[in-house]
């Protein structure tokens, strides 16, 4: 049973893997058939102009710099929210939970305006702040509800020894937050790592895009070839980060949760 | 009973009240410097409304609280100089026992030196040196209790307050604490506020008990007081363990008497149906339907019990009350 979900979650992964490491021609062709394997693939996806080491650099740094701002604008709001009470809470919270939902469909030609007018197309960092704008409710969210989970009387306690709130927060909130903050800081950069469509009409310069607009470009000979293996290749190539990134984030999460189970 | 000139803690027409709700009316109390006072009460009844405002972690709606005739409402609670033992620790989950004490003194600025030198004592005194590296996951009840204590201790506060500090501890090692306890903090020279909901907690470790019920004070005095001469029905009620008996023995008339000051003979004023007894040792608790209802009565482990027993009791056990309101009625009632 276990094997069966496994293999579930994992098959087109292991798919994509295999379709990347081997020649077009084998695609076709019976499983298992001669010694189809190859890294032609790879090969070509890596030798493009700029180098494909480029734009995984380019989406790392953009999916960092939101990550970093959206915690940054996140933590207080969420704190400040907690600390209200009654209908101004329930209400901003709706509030956070509509612009969750709103499609970034309907806002990129909006965007593209604002780009064009404050002079922010092209610029990575300048894409980090419609990626933080989208990410932020969600954000919000999650870490209210983390800053509520925490025991009011640890801050109680922290406010008696004379901590201010910023002393409150570095000290004695946000280490106890650090699974939260975790997960939030992945969910957020997995939304700026696959993002598409803004990326898409704010980055033109041929070295400055991002992953996913990347690897649309990458062409075949004809409209009638589609390069599958070089697709598969890059894709495989664009997810590694993410794994080592899900392999860093797991320790604290893991071992937050069992912290969690302690009383006062 | 306030102490000499100004000197203490000083509650002046404290209140409280959130969204229409009067959680705590109008309180005068005042602590002497060194005096250890219980605030006892059923859950609900203000008294940790009262700890939050004396502490400044709630803001009052009314009144003052002053320390030595300064007032102290407009303070935040960091300026205060206020220690609180909370009735779940609160220690810090991610710092080691000695990060837990040394927070609050690194952030006041207090050099590395004397900081040592003051968290060298309190473990001392504590006897948590051995644990100073220990999480707090890793310490039990009464081990985590002792280090939230030192926390408290090593703040040097102006006032000191407890809110239910035992009541996450099993009864044993309650009344094992209890002495440690007041050692440790009664009898310096600040003000100590112990609030509880148990009784026995609160004659064992005050030297005054102030009873709230319904964010009002019923009664403040010595245990002694509120027992025997006890300002209303509440406090007859709440202190005394079986609980007091209210007879309606005439109309516009109750008539409280304690389970201990009844006993059983073959003359008496009114007649008695034994129903049940409850063997405890030292002593039996019969369970007794009156013409007035039920009524308990205590009484020694080897008492015989008449075939025909009734009620007696002296004339300066009874304690009246109205039925209504539940005032106390002073002067003899007709039996």
């Amino acid at each position: 049973m276990r094997l069966l979900v496994l293999l579930w979650s994992l098959g087109p992964l292991l798919w994509q893997l295999r379709t990347s490491l081997l020649r077009p021609e084998a695609l076709l062709a019976p499983l298992l058939e001669g010694n189809p394997w190859t890294l032609a693939n790879y090969r070509l996806v890596l030798s493009g102009d700029p180098p494909f080491w480029r734009y995984l650099g380019n989406s790392t740094l953009v999916a960092l710099a939101t990550t970093v701002l959206t915690l940054l604008l996140a933590v207080p709001c969420a704190y400040g929210l907690q600390q209200q009470r009654g209908l101004l809470r329930w209400g901003v919270g709706l509030g956070l939970v509509a612009a969750a939902m709103v499609p970034t469909v309907l806002l990129f030609l909006a965007l593209l305006e604002i780009a064009r007018r404050f002079d922010l197309a092209n610029d990575l960092f300048a894409l980090s702040l419609p990626y933080a704008g989208l990410s932020l409710p969600l954000a919000v969210l999650l870490l209210r509800a983390a800053f509520g989970d925490l025991p009011a009387e640890l801050e109680d306690a922290a406010r008696l020894e004379g901590l201010g709130l910023g002393q409150r927060l570095r000290h004695v909130l946000l280490p106890l937050m650090g699974p939260a903050l975790a997960s939030t800081g992945i969910l957020v950069f997995l939304a700026s790592w696959n993002e598409y469509a803004i990326a898409l009409t704010w980055i033109s310069r041929n070295d400055l895009l991002t992953l996913p607009i990347a690897i649309a470009r990458i062409g075949g000979g004809s409209v009638f070839t589609i390069p599958y293996g070089a697709f598969a290749a890059a894709t495989v190539m664009g997810s590694l980060p993410l794994l080592l990134l899900v392999l860093l984030a797991q320790r604290p999460i893991v071992s937050g949760l069992t912290r969690g189970a302690v009383k006062g | 009973m306030s102490a000499s000139g100004d000197a203490g803690l000083e509650l002046r027409r404290l209140g409280r009240e959130v969204g229409g709700r009067r959680l705590l009316d109008g309180l005068d109390l005042t602590v002497a410097p060194g005096e250890c006072l219980a605030l006892l009460g059923p859950s609900g009844c203000g008294k940790s409304t009262t700890l939050r405002l004396v502490a400044g972690l709630d803001p009052a709606s009314t009144g003052q609280v002053l320390l030595d005739g300064g007032d102290l409402t407009p303070l935040s609670p960091g300026e205060r100089q206020v220690a609180m033992v909370f009735q779940s620790y609160a220690l810090y989950p991610h710092l080691s026992v000695e990060g837990n004490l040394e927070l609050g003194l690194k952030v006041r600025g207090v050099a590395a030196a004397e900081r040592q030198r003051r968290l060298g004592a309190v473990l001392e005194l504590l006897q948590l040196a051995e644990l100073r590296q220990r999480r707090p996951a890793q310490l039990s009840g009464g081990q985590r209790q002792r280090v939230a204590l030192a926390r408290a201790l090593l703040r040097q506060p102006r006032i000191m307050l407890l809110d239910e500090p035992m009541s996450n501890l099993d009864a044993q090692l309650r009344e094992e604490l209890r002495p440690e306890l007041r050692r440790l903090v009664c009898g310096r020279e600040q003000p100590v506020i112990y609030v509880t909901h148990d009784q026995q907690e609160a004659v064992g470790m005050a030297d005054r008990i102030a009873l709230l019920d319904g964010g009002r004070m019923q009664q403040v005095g010595s245990p002694r007081e509120l027992y025997a001469d006890p300002a209303n029905r509440f406090v007859a009620a709440f202190l005394g363990r079986p609980a007091i008996n209210l007879l309606a023995v005439a109309p516009g008339r109750q008539l409280g008497l304690r389970p201990e000051h009844l006993h059983l003979a073959e003359e008496g004023p009114v007649e008695a149906r034994l129903l049940r007894r409850e063997w405890w040792g030292h002593q039996q608790l019969l369970w007794l339907d009156s013409p007035w209802g039920p009524v308990r009565v205590l009484c020694g482990p080897e008492q015989p019990l008449p075939a025909e027993p009734r009620l007696g009791w002296q004339r300066q056990h009874e304690l009246w009350f109205d039925p209504l309101s539940g005032a106390r009625l002073h002067g003899q009632g007709p039996v």
